[in-house]
């Protein structure tokens, strides 16, 4: 998914937004993106799908985040929003056990359909209100650490630990499209990787007379 | 400049060398490339003037190539080569010969909205439409024409846009001809595998330009986005949901379902839209024009875009209500709700398609593709909707399903009774609005018809009746012609000139 990430330089990433309704994903993200909380000057349209440019270590990154509807009806959908991310930021408010129970079933889910290829990140937001936490910083880091995630604490409100947490996660999607440029090597593997969630068997008869056609043609 | 080293530097350089390379005697510069100026100006209007002949020859020879192709591609069309099915109507179908024609048009719309209508009278004659389908590929001559006319013109912009690319056009062209000519011959491999070979050719062609050409990757976007309309304008008849899969059933189920639908309100979605503000309504209703929009094109980018326009005008419409930017909560269920208004023709056939033939790079991560997959969100939800999904009782969602009660008038009778009251929805109220016009229209038109018709007869009778009055003023006033005679004015002969006294003669006294 690394678009053009050999020649280019440019990497493309994909990052899903989860987490229950009202556990300040967009805030998180209208924080990040334009540096403002619930101001009445957002001039954005919406905040379901912002991008990012940055700059790591001399690479280029574009950065789309994709929020997700949190809603507990929409939760049967998740897979159609993740399908084909470098990333997930799974938010729950630290006032609210419920919204840490909803963070565990969608890492379950996402690491039985994604498996490893997905950087997860799990974010405790709403630090501000630390007097009303319900759910302990001990409990959180180490469940985060059994199922191979990072963990954060961060505050839209105070601009806290949002920068860090998008930073940490480029570097280690980064990190992980290098791996897999290095294993696969180039040719038609990593070609074949780039594309959408479109099956592909690498015996397929059709995939070859297709190629062949193009270049002879 | 190089006199001025002369001097500095006490460099010697020799007259000869300053002079104008072509021997006019004149003094050169090495700006001109060591030309004078009246040589400089030749040589450059020679430069020039060969360069716009190699450009004319380019285009002249793309446009061949571009014909020679136009016309392989339609040989086979014409005549399908192997095709289990005659290609004329069995001899039982025969008596629906006016009719299949007028069908067969109407499918070859660009909207195929009727065939979507069409089927859903007469769901058990599914097999007919794919037949014509079929026939439709010896169209008549109005529609081939109509037909060709969009392609010829997304081929000529398609050349015109290669043009500009030199050598790297060249070939795009030639590879996509070569493609196209391809998959006229594979029309019988399944969708998955069409797919595969489109986005294969895709990969390919994108992996070239990069590596061969060093095209940047900008460059590259643009070009994938001429060559995907190019080959979808043409590939569109045969790949847009083929025979081979069920997608044209699963547009009918899914018309079905929205359809059985109808009565889900805005609060039961709890999407945060004020229609009472007339901006938002506005809104709505473009937004449900652009979704609906979306079969009508055939390029899936095009398509995309519609959906793009849709979202645009659903976060304006949120944005008003809730004077906040729209997050995926409130933005997920005001889709659903946009899709559940409009109904889209089609909608899985198109989702399938985009799918299928879309750009990769386009559906992956880019705005377009966010949004596409909120609609394929959309799509799902609505398939699988249930009563907890809408906050409703089992019983409740059974009843509304089964149309024994609606929740918009089960609150309170007198609302039937009252004249008009105020519909909330903008679709409704558009819809009203629109009843109340055509409803004036058909009275004015019957009024018409009426006055016509009067107007019909009095002109029938009028003939009768001058006939009448004729007749009448005949039998008053019968004409006889007598014959003339004589007699009438003679007097001489009277019979009774003899009882008359004498005439009187003079007397003399």
């Amino acid at each position: 998914m690394a678009a053009g990430g050999t020649g280019g330089k440019t990497y493309s990433f994909k990052v899903v937004l989860l987490g229950e309704g009202c556990v300040g994903k967009t805030s998180l993200v209208l924080r990040y993106c334009e540096n403002k909380f619930n101001d009445k000057h957002i001039t954005t349209l919406q905040a379901s799908f912002l991008t990012k440019k940055l700059n790591i270590t001399g690479k280029r990154v574009n950065l789309a985040i994709w929020d997700t509807a949190g809603q507990e009806r929409f939760h049967a959908l998740g897979p159609i929003y993740y399908r084909d991310s470098n990333g997930a930021v799974l938010v729950y408010d630290i006032t609210d056990e419920d919204s840490f129970q909803k963070v565990k079933n969608w890492v379950k889910e996402l690491r039985k359909m994604l498996g490893n290829d997905i950087c997860l990140c799990i974010v405790g937001n709403k630090i501000d209100l630390d007097k009303d936490r319900h759910v302990s910083v001990e409990d959180a880091e180490s469940y985060a650490e059994s199922v191979g995630a990072k963990h954060y604490h961060t505050s839209a409100k105070l601009n806290k630990g949002i920068e860090e947490l998008f930073l940490d996660l480029c570097k280690r999607m980064m990190e992980t499209a290098q791996a897999e440029e290095r294993l696969k090597g180039n040719g038609a593997s990593q070609s074949a990787s780039s594309r959408r969630g479109v099956q592909i068997v690498d015996d397929e008869p059709q995939a070859t007379p297709a190629g062949g056609c193009c270049s002879s043609g | 400049m190089s006199q001025r080293t002369e001097r500095r530097g006490g460099i010697h350089v020799d007259q000869s060398d300053l002079l104008c390379k072509k021997g006019c005697g004149y003094y050169g510069n090495a700006a001109w490339q060591g030309l004078c100026s009246k040589c400089w100006r030749e040589e450059y209007q020679r430069v020039r003037q060969k360069q716009i002949q190699d450009d004319w020859a380019l285009a002249e020879k793309l446009q061949r190539e571009e014909e020679a192709a136009y016309a392989s591609s339609h040989g086979p069309q014409t005549q399908p080569p192997s095709q289990s099915t005659p290609p004329h109507p069995q001899p039982g179908h025969a008596s629906l010969g006016p009719f299949s024609k007028f069908e067969e048009k109407k499918t070859n719309e660009k909207t195929r909205k009727v065939t979507t209508v069409k089927k859903f009278f007469s769901p058990s004659s599914r097999s007919a439409p794919k037949k014509e389908t079929q026939e439709g590929k010896t169209p008549s001559p109005s529609v081939s024409r109509r037909a060709s006319f969009d392609t010829d013109q997304v081929s000529k912009d398609f050349v015109d846009f290669l043009k500009n690319l030199q050598k790297p056009g060249r070939e795009i062209h030639k590879q996509c001809r070569a493609f196209i000519g391809n998959m006229s011959s594979k029309k019988d491999l399944s969708a998955d595998e069409l797919s595969e070979c489109v986005q294969d050719f895709y990969q390919n062609l994108a992996d070239r330009l990069m590596g061969h050409f060093k095209c940047s990757s900008e460059s590259v976007e643009q070009v994938m986005d001429q060559v995907e309309k190019y080959i979808m304008t043409r590939l569109y008849k045969s790949v847009f949901c083929p025979e081979t899969t069920d997608d044209e059933k699963k547009d009918l189920a899914t018309q079905n379902r929205i359809r059985a639908l109808h009565w889900v309100t805005i609060e039961m979605l709890c999407v945060s839209f004020d229609e009472e503000i007339p901006e938002v309504s506005e809104n709505v209703v473009k937004a449900i024009t652009d979704v609906i929009e979306m079969d009508s094109k055939r390029v899936p980018r095009d398509k995309l875009s519609c959906i793009t326009r849709c979202s645009k005008h659903i976060f304006s419409a949120i944005r008003i209500t809730k004077k906040e930017p729209a997050s995926a909560d409130d933005f997920l269920p005001a889709l659903i709700y946009i899709v559940l208004k409009a109904n889209p023709p089609r909608l899985q056939s198109n989702i399938q398609y985009i799918t299928r033939f879309c750009n990769p790079s386009r559906l992956m991560t880019g705005e377009d593709g966010y949004y596409f997959t909120n609609l394929c969100c959309a799509a799902a939800f609505i398939e699988k909707l249930d009563a907890q999904s809408l906050n409703l009782s089992p019983e409740e969602f059974e009843r509304y399903m089964s149309g024994q009660a609606s929740p918009r008038c089960s609150g309170s009778e007198e609302d039937w009774s009252s004249p008009a009251p105020a519909p909330t929805n903008p679709v409704l109220a558009q819809l009203n609005q629109n009843l109340e016009v055509l409803s004036g229209l058909s009275g004015r038109q019957e009024a018409l018809m009426e006055a016509a018709h009067s107007l019909q007869a009095d002109l029938l009778s009028w003939p009768e009746s001058v006939q009448h009055e004729v007749h009448d003023i005949l039998k008053k006033y019968p004409l006889e012609v007598l014959p003339r005679s004589a007699p009438a004015i003679d007097d001489n002969n009277d019979v009774d000139n003899d009882n008359l006294p004498p005439p009187l003669t003079p007397q003399v006294v």
